[in-house]
């Protein structure tokens, strides 16, 4: 038995489609980018080595620290804004017992199916001052100047918000099977004592569902940093740079601006900066953990 | 004579018997040719007419299959590029400006054209000079190009206004028009560009014929701080600050533009006189298509252009990629276009504004009146501009200039960063 | 005191209830606003009422989106690279999920951990690069230029589940399956595969969703209409009919319609395997 558990072949036809992709889809073009980030490279033509010219020019770049702030605001505003939503409404959804509960379950979760690009579109449309959802509904409440949802100071809410609704249901979803893990003795326990419902939320649901907590932060960072689609069709980056997120700012540089060789230094600081991400975020939740444990 | 006329009949038949033959024979090889187009309306204007000589082309040639893949123009750009480094489809939309054809030519995609073909295609002199490099040709102007302002005549009369024939009165009729709750001009904000045009166009109202020295030394030595591109800059400021444009211009893209103009929202549209079909798109109420009719920017105190001096451009045309396994076929395609009583005279019939070849043989009379008005303004025009400031330089420029013309309108940065953000894209 | 427990109980659910339905119609409204406008005529969009009621509902703009919008085509392409990313993401995940968990050699945890770092790899990061290579190998404008960026992304979440779910099998059953005279391949698909059915559900969701909504990759790599997926009749319908504003809504709606309707059929499903999906994750 031991001796088929570790037949090189066999392990090696097991593991070598996987591999594969892993070289051919992930590890390759990251070779090849930081190969042309050296590099000047239009894109089109010959191409001369820069050393590290490109790096040197981004870290002058004010529209990719904008574009990283972007990403931080984001991160910030789901997990101030989408996430305590997400767990109230799922901790309500909760106390519903059943009733409705699936259906609203479902309604919640239906923009998340919906494609992306027919999100942005949507919203581009919901924002248009002139004949928009939105300045409508204000009008409907009597509001009579017109807001511009998407002018520089208030793009980047405006997206925000339209990832907030589109991703709404998945968060919500998240947290509700946290909750639904929770042991219902422990809230027995709780009525005994007299807890009441705020306290039971505060010293029960919140503490026991850390760790899903600690997951979901982990992924809204990550894809606060990784956005693109949604702002690459809603806003393009602007006006100006004011929606500019690292993704967008690569693809402009390198297919608009005829920057492929700078595009590409991004593409490896854009890598670099998720994965210290992801080890930071790790760092901190790993050793708050054993800390957590030791009371 | 009679002979004569009898045997040059006999060889005419002879030879046509000949190459008949080798014709069927040749007709048996199938040809495809691809052609990538910045035209996606294909049912309207200028994507309408591309679409008519290809469809007639094939009719004519059997044997050769034209499939199109058309993309917008931010779209189109982007793939473009992405072509030059995979290989280009065989017939390509160009534009003869050097933020796009200096690189484009550096990397050797587009093939040489034989410049003495087309001494009889009749092009507008001067309009081949943007597609060429060191004295060889490489693609054949599309269209005239003039930037206007059209307006919605029949909105005016109804409420008193009148063309402006000043900067300061646009300004001024643009506050009526908004106190009386209608948007004055629409403006295609989001792409960048068109805000880039209109910056253009008011700085040649300043400097008037110094205007492409101007910019080319300001491309040239990474320095846009001469007093005449601050005070077209500011101009365009005190236009945004002044409300001349709707709300939420600078993140609207050219159809939410268009719209808001075609609806009967807003009382002008600042665009090209591509747009001129407009008047024949029926998918736009009869009352409002039917009315629209064009002024060019007025003119600004002081300065040096007057007002029949217009910005106005060779800009969008052809080319035929360099290593295309079809070559013959797509020049050959290419110049079965270029005959005058195709693309030039289709454009014409179908209300696409003014070709780069000479028109006036297909003028019937009958056009509507903003074809005739476009004519006019051509026609009676003193002088003309030449390329738009953000075609001026590299791509990079180009796409700083792009964004950064949003933020200097809207406010969010000054004249001087402005300038000198765009200055160091040029480097 | 129990009489006032139960009417405060009540006015509670009032509550609870009030604010349940707001979130869902903040959810939902959006939606039914395009399905109404996308029946009117483009000059009626310009009211200041939240809906309107078309003077006469205009069908013929899904008509318009339908055939111009060459949405069957796209469907079709979208389903059948969805799906195949699916399988492939399945089959790589649960052989590679084995090797590392059950099979016996040194370097089972390296390559576990070098498989799942791609999680942490932004997908768009690899765009221009790939673009190059892909063009190089004279891949793109195929269904592989899709296919394989796909597979790859979607496989570290993939592996992740799949390992997560079959460290809970027990190893007993091998046994005896080794017993009996089964190979290592019969092991993994014949008796494993079956035990993992869950997480196969749950591991094919999130693939799914995760690609259906991708167009990036799809709009930098393909050119001709030959592969490109549903989310394409939107972007290249609003260039095609930009003074149209109804038909725009209306190929929206048709856009959107399939997976909308697949998600409220198998709402309980998905639900479930997003659910465990991401208790484990």
């Amino acid at each position: 038995m031991k001796k088929m558990y570790s037949n090189k072949l066999v392990i090696t036809s097991l593991v070598l489609p996987g591999v594969l992709l892993f070289v051919f889809a992930i590890l390759a073009p990251i070779c090849l980018s930081v190969y042309y980030s050296l590099t000047d490279y239009s894109g089109m033509g010959s191409w001369n080595m820069i050393g590290l010219d490109n790096y040197k020019a981004l870290m002058r770049d004010e529209a990719f620290f904008t574009a990283l702030r972007n990403s931080l605001f984001l991160a910030i505003g789901f997990i101030c804004i989408q996430h305590p939503l997400a767990i109230i409404v799922a901790a309500v959804l909760d106390k519903l017992s059943g009733r409705g509960e699936s259906f609203f379950r479902c309604v919640y979760f239906i923009p998340n199916v919906i494609s992306v690009a027919v999100i942005a579109y949507l919203w581009k449309f919901i924002y248009n001052p002139n004949f928009g959802l939105l300045n409508n509904i204000l009008k409907v409440f009597g509001y009579k100047g017109t807001v511009n949802w998407l002018s520089a100071e208030n793009a980047i809410w405006s997206v925000l918000v339209v990832l907030i609704w589109h991703g709404f249901g998945w968060g919500m979803l998240i947290y509700y099977s946290g909750i639904k893990n929770i042991d219902p003795t422990l809230y027995e326990a709780a009525a005994i004592d007299g807890a009441n419902q705020k306290q039971t939320f505060l010293r029960i649901t919140l503490p026991l569902m850390k760790p899903v907590i600690q997951v979901n932060v982990t992924m809204a960072v990550i894809s606060a940093l990784k956005q693109m689609e949604t702002v690459y069709l809603l806003t393009n980056g602007g006006p100006g740079n004011a929606t500019q997120f690292t993704a967008t700012y690569l693809y402009q540089q390198a297919f608009k601006a005829f920057r492929y060789g700078y595009g590409n230094a991004i593409s490896v600081v854009f890598i670099i900066i998720c994965l210290l991400a992801t080890v930071f975020l790790n760092k901190i939740f790993e050793e708050r953990e054993p800390e957590r444990r030791g009371r | 004579m009679k002979v004569k006329w009898w045997s040059a009949a006999l060889a005419a038949a002879m030879v046509t018997g000949l190459f008949g033959g080798t014709a069927a024979v040749q007709a048996e090889e199938q040809v495809t040719l691809k052609v990538f187009s910045n035209l996606p309306d294909r049912k309207n204007g200028q994507g309408l007419v591309e679409q008519m000589i290809i469809d007639e082309y094939m009719a004519e040639n059997p044997n050769v299959t034209i499939e199109v893949e058309a993309l917008d123009e931010e779209a189109y750009k982007t793939k473009f590029k992405a072509y030059a480094m995979e290989g280009m489809p065989d017939v390509v939309n160009i534009w003869g400006q050097p933020s796009f054809l200096d690189e484009v030519l550096e990397a050797g995609v587009l093939a040489e054209l034989n410049e003495a073909d087309y001494a009889d295609y009749k092009f507008i002199e001067g309009s081949l000079e943007g597609f060429k490099k060191d004295g060889k040709l490489y693609g054949l102007p599309r269209n005239t190009d003039v930037a206007v302002f059209y307006y919605n005549q029949k909105m005016f009369e109804d409420n008193g206004w009148s063309v402006p024939s000043t900067y300061d009165e646009m300004l001024e009729l643009g506050k009526t028009i908004t106190e009386a709750g209608i948007t004055p001009v629409a403006m295609d904000g989001g792409d960048g560009w068109p805000m880039a045009v209109y910056l253009s166009d008011v700085l040649y109202k300043i400097a008037g014929a110094d205007y492409q020295g101007t910019v080319a030394d300001a491309v040239a030595n990474s320095d846009f701080t001469a007093d005449t591109m601050k005070q077209a800059t500011q101009l365009l400021r005190d236009a945004a600050d002044a409300g001349l444009f709707q709300i939420g211009y600078d993140s609207q893209d050219y159809g939410t533009a268009m719209n808001l103009f075609t609806n009967g929202q807003a009382a002008m549209f600042y665009m090209g006189s591509w747009e001129a079909s407009m008047a024949l798109n029926e998918d736009i109420p009869e009352e409002i298509r039917t009315n629209i009719r064009v002024f060019t920017m007025p003119v600004v105190e002081g300065g040096a252009a007057s007002a029949t001096d217009i910005a106005a451009w060779n800009g969008g045309g052809y080319a035929i990629s360099a290593n295309s396994e079809v070559k013959e076929e797509a020049i050959k395609f290419l110049n079965y276009m270029y005959q005058p009583d195709k693309l030039s005279k289709y454009g014409w019939e179908n209300g696409v504004g003014m070709s780069a070849q000479d028109q006036t043989e297909y003028m019937t009379g009958e056009e509507t009146e903003l074809m005739k008005q476009i004519v006019n303004i051509v026609t009676e025009a003193t002088s003309v501009s030449g390329t738009p400031i953000n075609d001026c330089g590299p791509s990079a420029f180009k796409t700083c200039i792009e964004s950064e013309i949003q933020s200097v309108s809207n406010g969010t940065i000054d004249i001087d960063t402005f300038l000198a953000d765009i200055g160091a894209a040029c480097k | 005191m129990e009489k006032t427990g139960k009417k405060k109980m009540s006015a509670g659910k009032v509550i609870l209830w009030g604010i349940l339905i707001f979130v869902a119609v903040v959810q939902i409204f959006p939606l039914v606003w395009l399905l109404d406008f996308s029946l009117a005529s483009s000059n009626e969009m310009f009211t200041n009422g939240l809906l309107i009621i078309p003077e006469k509902i205009q069908w013929g703009n899904y008509v318009k989106a339908f055939v111009d919008g060459n949405f069957l085509h796209y469907l079709k392409n979208s389903l059948l690279i969805n799906g195949l990313a699916v399988v492939l993401v399945l089959l790589v995940s649960i052989m590679a999920a084995f090797a590392c968990l059950r099979m016996q050699w040194k370097l089972n945890g390296f390559v576990k951990t070098l498989l799942l770092m791609g999680m942490m790899i932004p997908i768009h990061a690899t765009l221009l690069p790939n673009y190059k290579i892909y063009s190089t190998l004279h891949m793109t404008d195929t269904i592989w230029a899709l296919l394989i960026p796909y597979v790859a992304f979607s496989l570290p979440q993939g592996l992740f589940l799949m390992t997560s779910f079959m460290s809970a099998v027990p190893a007993e059953l091998e046994e005896a399956a080794v017993m009996d005279g089964c190979g290592i391949y019969r092991i993994i698909f014949q008796i494993i595969t079956p035990i993992l059915k869950p997480s196969i559900a749950t591991v094919s969701i999130m693939t799914f969703l995760n690609n259906w909504n991708e167009f990036m990759m799809a709009s930098t790599y393909l050119s001709s209409p030959k592969w490109k997926t549903l989310p394409f009749s939107v972007l290249e319908f609003t260039g095609q009919y930009s003074s149209n504003y109804a038909v725009q809504f209306a190929v929206m709606a048709l856009t959107a319609a399939p997976a909308v309707i697949i998600y409220v059929i198998l709402n309980k499903h998905i639900t479930k395997g997003v659910a465990m999906g991401a208790v484990k994750g």
